[in-house]
């Protein structure tokens, strides 16, 4: 009992004020944890991100408006111009893709004429395992 | 230190606490030597290459669509990617890039079917290996075990193991989910009207699931850091500028994960469906590697707890340590603790 009032005494004013402060804050952020996790709240923010979002739109959609009639691109221009170019990358990966499979498949039918060619010459008749296409 | 040196030494304390919050957008992140491998759109695959390589099976890292790939690669001495290096493995990330308006038309069958795919083929043609190991984080770790899970018909999936990092499989029960998983918000609305969801916004609700702690609490430690002399600007700086990078989120691609993540949960019910195809976790057999954080509030544990009833994998580890949804993979402890656990599990499955 004497040690554990030593022990009490030993902490100093400011630790105490300043563990008293940390269990305030804990305590607040539980709070307002358990306040944000209600289905409330969340309806709040649903509606506020659908304003928002709304509310944006409707100024870009005007910002952009300014910008055509001044005979500038907007970001509608700019975003149908990438748009574009995202089809022409499409295009072209899916190109480069099967160039890169018919260079495979000419690789590996060389290398088994090649492995057919010699044994043939040697007659060792010496086998290979396919290599896995990819 | 006594009232009146904390009085005397207050205005130093705030000249460098106004410094470190005003240089935290100078600090380097994913400083690791890497070179370009393949891009498309605004996706790019990087190769970092190990000088001492020992494992034969090479490793994609695919991160989520919020936030940057660089907490991969936070800093020197804190990197898991530097960490898996000198373990001898060669890795591979994929970076969704910055989308934009252009991109709202971008869903999950996009990531998922196309660039995840081309990504894991870019792989392995750069690598020369014939299988790959999938360490995705988050969402990326959700994109990965979709893409496990996707139909395929008779043809292989060249993954052979299959890393799950602080995953979300099951909304249900989740705050977001009472957020978002009411059927009178309407998602493709804002999708629409906003194209791309600006990642200032997904941050912000992200903060808003411990609004004290983010947006206080994290500010009061630090000055506390600095005040006491115990801060440590180079581990603070990179993380608070890692946390503020937000690339928004492509509009279809938000709209189709809050559908099936938190309003129908297509996606344990096996109802999910890229480019008509399905996407069953049952179809998943790789050996499998999956890590919960035990105070994730992103992703919690009970969100990832439904993938064990699912996966059809033979070999199925589970880590579960205490630490948040980023803390417990790239947390100053991460080094000592958790990195040592995942390199020994890759090694013995990464042999030729």
């Amino acid at each position: 009992m004497a040690r554990a009032e030593d022990g009490a005494k030993a902490v100093s004013p400011e630790a105490q004020v300043r563990a008293l402060y940390e269990k305030g804050e804990t305590d607040t952020a539980k709070a307002f944890e358990d306040l944000v996790a209600k289905p409330s709240f969340g309806r709040v923010l649903a509606l506020s991100t659908e304003n928002i979002a709304s509310l944006v739109r409707i100024g870009a959609d005007f910002a952009d408006l300014v910008l055509r009639n001044l005979r500038i691109a907007g970001r509608a221009d700019m975003t149908r111009l990438g748009r574009q170019l995202h089809r022409t990358e499409d295009k072209l990966e899916r190109v480069l893709q099967e160039v890169e499979q018919l260079r495979d498949e000419l690789r590996h039918q060389q290398a088994d004429g090649s492995d057919a060619g010699r044994s043939s010459g040697t007659g060792r008749g010496t086998s290979r395992r396919p290599e896995k296409s990819r | 230190m006594n009232l009146a040196q904390q009085a005397l030494r207050a205005p130093v304390s705030a000249l460098e606490l106004t410094n470190i919050l005003l240089t935290t957008d100078d600090a380097v992140v994913g400083a690791t030597p890497r070179e370009v491998v393949w891009t498309h759109r605004s996706t790019t695959l990087y190769h970092y290459r190990s000088s001492d390589r020992s494992q034969a099976v090479p490793i994609l890292l695919v991160f989520a669509l919020i936030n940057r790939p660089e907490i991969f690669d936070l800093r020197p001495g804190s990197s898991l990617v530097e960490y898996l290096l000198e373990e001898g493995f060669d890795l591979f990330l994929v970076d969704w890039g910055v989308p934009s308006e252009e991109d709202a038309d971008t869903g999950l069958d996009e990531y998922v079917c196309d660039e995840l795919h081309w990504a894991i083929r870019e792989t392995l043609r750069a690598s020369g290996a014939e299988e790959v190991t999938l360490m995705g984080w988050c969402i990326g770790a959700t994109l990965c075990a979709m893409y496990c899970g996707l139909d395929r018909g008779s043809e292989q999936t060249p993954v052979r193991n299959l890393v799950l990092l602080t995953m979300p499989v099951d909304g249900r029960g989740s705050t977001y989910a009472r957020w978002v998983g009411d059927p009178e918000f309407d998602v493709e609305m804002v999708a629409e009207q906003w194209r791309a969801l600006p990642g200032q916004a997904i941050d912000f609700a992200n903060k808003m699931l411990k609004p004290v702690t983010n947006f206080f609490t994290t500010y009061r430690r630090l000055a506390q850091g600095v005040f006491d002399g115990t801060v440590r600007k180079d581990a603070y700086q990179p993380m608070a500028k890692w946390v503020a990078d937000n690339p928004p989120f492509p509009g279809r691609a938000w709209s189709q994960w809050i559908r099936w993540m938190y309003q129908d949960e297509a996606l344990v019910a096996g109802r999910m469906r890229l480019r008509g195809r399905r996407v069953d976790l049952r179809r998943v057999d790789q050996n499998l590697l999956v890590i919960t954080a035990g105070a994730d509030h992103i992703a919690p544990r009970a969100g990832t707890m439904p993938i064990f009833d699912l996966v059809a994998s033979d070999d199925v580890t589970h880590i579960d340590r205490p630490g948040g949804h980023i803390g417990l993979i790239a947390g100053s402890a991460a080094r000592n603790q958790i990195w040592p656990e995942m390199a020994a599990w890759l090694a013995e499955r990464s042999e030729r």
